[in-house]
């Protein structure tokens, strides 16, 4: 369970002809046994959100506190596309990111790999699956590192109906059993509803404009009136942010 | 319950099986090397023919006379001895240029301030005449196996960084990226990232590398050479043997041709064995 302490966050990118501020302002603190979803539209900086919590980009201004106790926490992303190393086999790609070795870490891997329903693919290489398959490589990464907290950019929204369902229940069973922290981006709001305990919102300029807690009993069945009301609540925020927006 | 939708047609019969595939592979393989074949025919023909018809023997002898004499060359154990020389100079030259070339090429691919400092000077010794450093090297270091060794570092230096370089501009931020967020380290990406990506890479650099340290190193023999392949060109040009010029100049080319063919092509057929087009 990690914590996540966001205070006072702006990101600018300035290219040679323009500047474009992705993040704007924001803060919010993540305790313990959360599952929050990023929502907003596209370009809203949500990926810009993750990747600065990653530390793959800096903050212009701002800090970024991610703590496990009183250690660094450990962080597994789930990135938009796969970003497989397509040198590796399909197992390679999970040992690359391990930072120990041994029997018991490859058993691991394994584990995470027949997760994502791909054990058979170990020896492969990336080059030979297909897009949904490698994005499942690379959510069985994230997962096999048995992070603190989990970053994950629209990780099923390039899967098929089905296969998303099954990945969204074990993501949901994993995060009950393990009690870790999950920061979870998306634009799929009935998703968002159903998984999460907590949901922000950003809007184009990369403002936070609402940050919501979900108060509904797992599991959700998304038939039931109570999640329906919940998704129409938030699909009515969402488009009035549109509107603001434009 | 009715429904509209219906069962299609069955599909289309199955792809061409494995074996079809193979098959047709081999047919590929079979007709390139007919083509082949057939160039080897053709250009030996037209040696034959100018050489019968068009011109005297002492200047361009029949290709039987130079096969005999490349044989007498080989059974002599000379051509072991030349060629091992001249394969000194480009293997301890080459290895040189190599790993400068690629701590350069590095270096100018990750640094902009490298990149401005070094660039120019790399580019004037790229398009610098090979003989201007035969030339200079031998004014420097004279006669022996010195000169032609610097020789070759220095031209075929250049190839690898400007290769290199190309390279590591080259490498995916994308996956850099995956693996620093991972916790991984320099060292680690270094030789996991950007070495595997870096690869084709290399394996340009050396083929242009190979084929300008050989010229190099020939022409550096001619000038300078106590032994070698270009030292036995000189020689025999200078006794106007026509015969054994060829000769030599032949057995070069199909060593050239079969460090290409057989050793690199191979290698770099199994380093890039996971890119969809090389692994069929
Ligand atoms: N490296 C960069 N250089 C310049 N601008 C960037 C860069 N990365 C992101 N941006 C800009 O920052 C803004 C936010 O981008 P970001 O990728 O975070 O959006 P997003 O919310 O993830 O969108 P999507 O839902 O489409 O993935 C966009 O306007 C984008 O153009
Ligand atoms: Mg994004």
């Amino acid at each position: 369970m990690a914590t996540i302490k966001v205070t006072d966050l702006r990101k600018e990118f300035v290219t040679d002809t323009s500047t474009v501020v992705a993040i704007e302002n924001v803060s919010f603190e993540v305790g313990g046994h959360e599952f929050v979803s990023v929502v907003g539209p596209s370009g809203c900086g949500k990926s810009t959100l993750l990747n600065i919590l990653s530390g793959i980009e800096s903050a212009t201004r701002g800090t970024v506190d991610i703590t496990e106790g009183d250690r660094q926490a450990k962080l597994g992303y789930v990135f938009q596309s796969a970003r497989l190393l397509p040198w590796r086999s399909v197992i390679d790609n999970l040992l690359f990111v391990q930072s120990t070795r041994g029997p018991q870490v490859r058993a691991r891997c394994e584990r995470y790999l027949d997760m994502v329903q791909l054990a058979h693919t170990a020896r492969q290489y990336p080059g030979q699956l297909s897009g949904g398959m490698q994005q499942r490589v690379g959510i069985a990464r994230a997962f096999s590192i048995e992070p603190d907290l989990l970053l994950m950019d629209e990780p099923f929204s390039h899967l098929d109906a089905i296969t998303a369902r099954s990945l969204r229940r074990e993501l949901h069973a994993m995060w009950q059993e393990t009690r870790k922290t999950v920061l979870f981006v998306t634009h799929d709001v009935s998703e968002a509803v159903e998984l999460s305990t907590r949901i922000i919102m950003l809007a184009r300029g990369g403002r936070l404009v609402a940050d919501l807690p979900v108060e509904l009993p797992f599991p959700r069945d998304p038939a039931s009136d109570a999640v329906a009301l919940a998704r129409a609540d938030l699909l009515r925020r969402f488009e009035s942010l549109d509107l603001l927006a434009t | 319950m009715q429904t509209n939708l219906r069962p299609r047609r069955p599909a289309a019969p199955p792809s061409p099986g494995g074996d079809e595939r193979a098959a047709r592979r081999r047919a590929e393989r079979r007709a390139r090397w007919l083509w082949r074949i057939a160039g080897y025919v053709f250009f030996v023909g037209l040696w034959q023919f100018t050489s019968s018809f068009l011109v005297a023997d002492f200047i361009v002898p029949p290709p039987a006379v130079i096969l005999t004499e490349m044989w007498d060359i080989i059974a002599s154990g000379q051509v072991w001895v030349h060629f091992g020389a001249t394969l000194r100079t480009i293997a301890i030259g080459f290895a040189i240029a190599f790993v400068l070339g690629s701590a350069t090429g590095l270096l100018m691919g990750r640094s902009r301030w490298w990149e401005a400092f070094l660039s120019d000077w790399v580019m004037a010794t790229l398009t610098t005449p090979g003989l201007i450093f035969a030339l200079v090297t031998a004014m420097i270091f004279g006669l022996g196996p010195t000169g032609p060794i610097v020789a070759v570092v220095v031209t075929s230096f250049s190839y690898v960084t400007v290769n290199v370089v190309e390279g590591v501009k080259a490498v995916p931020r994308d996956l850099t990226d995956m693996a620093r967020s991972f916790g991984r380290g320099p060292a680690q990406i270094l030789r996991h990232v950007y070495l595997p990506f870096l690869a084709p890479y290399f394996f340009t650099a050396t083929r242009y590398g190979f084929s300008i340290a050989w010229k190099i190193a020939t022409l550096a023999e001619v000038i300078v050479g106590t032994a070698g392949i270009g030292f036995m060109m000189r020689q025999q040009f200078q006794q106007f043997s026509m015969r054994g010029f060829l000769a030599w100049v032949l057995l070069f080319f199909a060593f050239a041709l079969f460090l290409e063919r057989v050793v690199l092509q191979r290698r770099m057929r199994h380093v890039l064995r996971w890119r969809p087009e090389v692994a069929r």
